[in-house]
């Protein structure tokens, strides 16, 4: 059994189905259109490119949401496939509600407090965990200056300061979910959202952030399927072939730098074996890993899954059950 | 040794999510038993650096040294004894 071939099987009615998911949802929730985020990145070309197909280009409106840190290619990207699908698209740059914030000068601050020699004129960001597969398994992240490309300094982050960079870097997210919903009641139309099956399971989304949104069409879609995805509806090749990201560092920082740990692919086969629960002979056929990482992995999927609940979790609703 | 285990299970208890009353093995590993996370593991390097002046240097962020009770008394033990 090949697991990648089970990922690019029937794409064609997986891509009618989620088409029909999307219909069905815009119509039960009694809405005329959809708003979308459109990053430049590949789940929301997708998204896009599905919801256009279904509901018309008419009936879809495309947000370009950068910010000061995002990449330079990223809104140029958002732009080109909006225009290329025919939707109507505004770009509205979140940066001033974050300056509202503070959120870059404090930033600025906890980053200064972690590497002493950081200097925002001179160096550019990010936050990246020591690669998985390469035997570091402690989830200790580190902040990296970079600086003309290349990285300089790393130095770790004191529990207190991870929190708030957690919290600071959040406001990105939850700002354009709050873009997102003023155009889309504004349209009467619902929110759309981009998070695939490999972001869902790690928790790798913003709780109220890009996870705060009407309908999820990907998050049964492995990443892996998204590019498959990607090219049956022939999304481009510049956005298929960058690296995916969040986007949210100045420095460009990968899924595979932050989250993942190691290659899509093999983050990808080893979700999809455990949830199948494949046997580990299969297992190593399919990803080349020895049995000792394939069991460490595993098992840090399911610390991960459990320490990363409450952002999957909808608020907990005590019920009366007719007992006051 | 004994005094530095019994602070180590003294801040797993007040840092972290853990019973009060809960019992564990001294090598069960503290992130598969839910009893620390991510955040946690950050909180623990503070605390060693904080009680003990020493710090963890980046080869030692291993599961061996940081993930169980024994594993982390070992390694303050260790590098109470490089500081000395």
């Amino acid at each position: 059994m090949q697991i990648l071939d089970e990922f690019n099987k029937d794409i064609d009615r997986l891509s009618m189905d989620l088409r029909n998911f999307i219909k069905e949802n815009v119509v039960d929730f009694r809405k005329k259109g959809v708003v979308l985020g459109v990053s430049g990145g590949v789940d929301s070309a997708v998204t896009l490119t599905l919801c256009v197909q279904e509901l018309g280009e008419e009936n879809v409106y495309g947000l370009l949401l950068p910010e000061k840190e995002s990449a330079s290619s990223s809104t140029p990207l958002g732009a080109e496939i909006c225009e290329s699908l025919g939707v109507k698209y505004e770009e509205v740059p979140i940066s001033p509600i974050l300056e509202s914030l503070d959120i870059y000068n404090k930033k600025d601050q906890l980053i200064k407090r972690a590497c002493p020699e950081y200097d925002p004129e001179v160096h550019k960001t990010s936050l990246a965990l020591p690669d998985f597969l390469d035997g570091g398994s402690i989830n200790v992240p580190y902040i990296k200056l970079a600086k003309d490309g290349e990285i300089v300094a790393q130095h770790r982050l004191k529990a207190k300061d991870y929190l708030e960079l957690i919290g600071l870097q959040g406001v990105k997210q939850r700002s354009r979910m709050i873009v997102q919903y003023m155009y889309a009641e504004q349209m009467n139309y619902a929110v759309c959202g981009t998070t695939n099956k490999t972001e869902m399971v790690l928790g790798q989304f913003v709780k109220y952030g890009d996870g705060g949104v009407d309908i999820e069409p990907l998050a049964d879609c492995y990443k892996t399927q998204v590019y498959a995805l990607a090219k049956h509806l022939n999304v481009s090749e510049a956005i298929r072939k960058r690296p995916p990201s969040p986007d949210t560092w100045s420095h460009y920082t990968s899924d595979q730098d932050f989250y993942w740990r190691m290659p899509m692919h093999s983050i990808d086969q080893l979700l999809y074996a455990q949830e199948h629960e494949l046997p580990m002979d299969v297992i190593q056929e399919n990803t080349g890993l020895p049995e000792e990482k394939i069991i460490k992995a595993l098992k840090n999927f399911d610390v991960v899954r459990k320490n990363t609940e409450y952002i999957r979790a909808t608020a907990p609703v005590f019920t009366l059950n007719g007992n006051y | 040794m004994q005094q530095i285990r019994e602070d180590i299970l003294d801040f797993l208890r007040a840092q972290s999510f853990m019973d009060n009353d809960i019992h564990f093995d001294d090598n069960e590993s503290l992130t598969k038993a839910g009893i620390i996370d991510s955040i946690g593991l950050l909180e623990l390097l503070d605390y060693i650096s904080e009680s003990y002046s020493v710090e963890v240097p980046e080869d030692m962020l291993t599961p061996d040294n940081l993930d169980s009770v024994q594993g982390i008394t070992n390694l303050i033990i260790k590098l109470k004894d490089e500081r000395s």
